[in-house]
């Protein structure tokens, strides 16, 4: 009993996160979740193997796109203040 | 099939569309369960469930408050009606959210809203086509 107060109350206080860099890898866990659902939602009839390399297909094309974004604006950035 | 089609015009039809919609919204995943399509109702649920619990542990319950961050809280409400809920517990600023963790936590429960709306539509959907009563009688028959 206990335990399950200190896991109710560990919901009342925000965790510590830095504003650093590493604080942009937070967005993998929802993209994964974004692709789950999305093909979740889209595929007519679910059949876990390809339910799931679709999504891994997803989340991959999903990640590299926004990688390719941070490096352009990093980019576009460091060309204008530089 | 020219009789399922037309129940699915007739006012019992509506009525079953609005209850999915309905269940939805109240509980993830729950439409699709009531559709029969089970295992899409089953990891919907696991996934926005996560995806929204998450949210609320790093960035505390503070992160759901219907008068500091409304704009989020239009996002927040379409996971469930216990948001609003969770929202008047909140209001009152007792449970203080600041800094990066507020905004990762407001953009993970904001977007497990979203994803719940997705859902929310999808399931009403594939009752509208009938779904339900296609696929789930397939699985009926093999089980």
């Amino acid at each position: 009993m206990p335990d399950f107060s200190a896991m109710l109350a560990s919901f009342t206080t925000p965790e510590s996160i830095g504003t650093t860099p590493q604080s942009l890898l937070w967005m993998f866990p929802l993209l994964a979740a974004i692709a789950l659902v999305y093909k979740a939602t889209k595929m007519r009839v679910l059949f876990m193997r390809k339910y799931l390399l679709d999504s891994l297909l997803l989340f991959m094309t999903i990640s590299v796109f926004l990688i390719a974004a941070i490096i352009v604006l990093n980019l576009v950035d460091w060309l204008i203040t530089s | 099939m020219a009789n399922s089609a037309n129940n699915r015009s007739g006012p019992d039809h509506a009525l079953w569309l609005v209850i999915v919609g309905l269940a939805a919204w109240a509980v993830p995943g729950a439409g699709h369960f009531l559709i029969r399509e089970r295992k899409r109702g089953v990891i919907l649920f696991v996934c926005i469930t996560a995806l929204f619990c998450t949210g609320l542990y790093i960035g505390s319950i503070g992160v759901v408050n219907r008068v500091a961050s409304w704009p989020w809280f239009l996002a927040q409400i379409f996971f469930s009606p216990a948001v609003g809920i969770l929202s008047k517990l909140t209001q009152n600023g007792q449970f203080p959210t600041y800094g990066r963790p507020c905004d990762i936590g407001q953009i993970y429960t904001g977007i497990a809203g979203l994803l719940n709306l997705l859902c929310i539509l999808s399931s009403v959907y594939m009752a509208y086509c009938g779904r339900g009563e296609l696929i789930g009688a397939e699985e009926d028959e093999s089980a």
